[in-house]
């Protein structure tokens, strides 16, 4: 099993190397960098709730269109809760 | 879905610890049907309708003009996703949250490329299953 990061890693090297199946141009992978460090410049970083604070409780819907309560689940232990972009 | 792959290889261990994973996302559940059954997870994907608990987490933020033309052109219609003409998203984080709903642990970055490392959140919940199971020894004094 290979690290998440030298995946990411590799990923992104193809990518930015301008190589196919992407074919990104410099421009593009410019444009990338900028709104990344625009973002991380924001400081939207430093608002995000961080450790020691209070989770808020969520109740959303599951793949199967089931709700699911997050108080439910933190009855029976932590969790792990992982915030994803997107599919693509 | 790199991400979504390295959380299922540990899924099982997670579980053995007692502990459940969640994932939360902007998209439509018609989405997150085909993640789920594509990457055959075992744990559950979320829909964040509007991104109101990402919200609340303080991770949204609205993609610039620039970079929303850029995504529509490679066929990330975020507006069909997310059912929203704004074109925002959460910044890629992962939380540890213990039973009492407090955050023992935050990895956030607002550089997408770079994700936290599955195997740095089983060492992080048996690091919290350890500390949870020291006996207060001190309980019976402070009531």
């Amino acid at each position: 099993m290979s690290k998440l990061r030298d995946r990411l890693e590799e990923f992104k090297t193809t990518f930015e190397s301008g190589d196919p199946p992407y074919n990104a141009t410099p421009e593009v992978v410019a444009t990338m960098h900028q709104a990344t460090a625009e973002l991380k410049a924001s400081g939207i970083e430093n608002t995000a709730l961080r450790a020691g604070d209070r989770a808020p409780d969520f109740t959303l819907f599951n793949q199967d269109h089931v709700e699911v309560a997050s108080k439910d689940l933190l009855r029976q232990g932590p969790l792990v809760v992982s915030f994803f972009r997107g599919h693509w | 879905m790199m991400e979504l792959e390295a959380l299922q290889e540990i899924d099982s261990e997670v579980r053995s610890l007692g502990v459940r994973m969640l994932i939360i996302t902007p998209e439509l559940e018609r989405y997150t049907r085909g993640v789920h059954r594509k990457l055959q997870l075992t744990f559950d994907v979320l829909t964040d309708l509007h991104l109101k608990t990402a919200a609340q987490f303080g991770l949204v933020f609205t993609l610039p003009d620039y970079l929303r033309d850029l995504y529509k052109s490679f066929g990330s219609t975020l507006d069909r996703f997310h059912d929203e003409t704004e074109y925002r998203l959460p910044m890629p984080a992962r939380y540890i949250i213990d039973s009492r709903s407090i955050i023992r642990a935050a990895d956030v970055n607002a550089d997408y490329t770079i994700r936290p490392e599955a195997s740095e959140t089983v060492r992080l919940l048996k690091e919290l299953a350890s500390s949870e199971s020291v006996p207060k020894l001190d309980k019976k004094d402070s009531e």
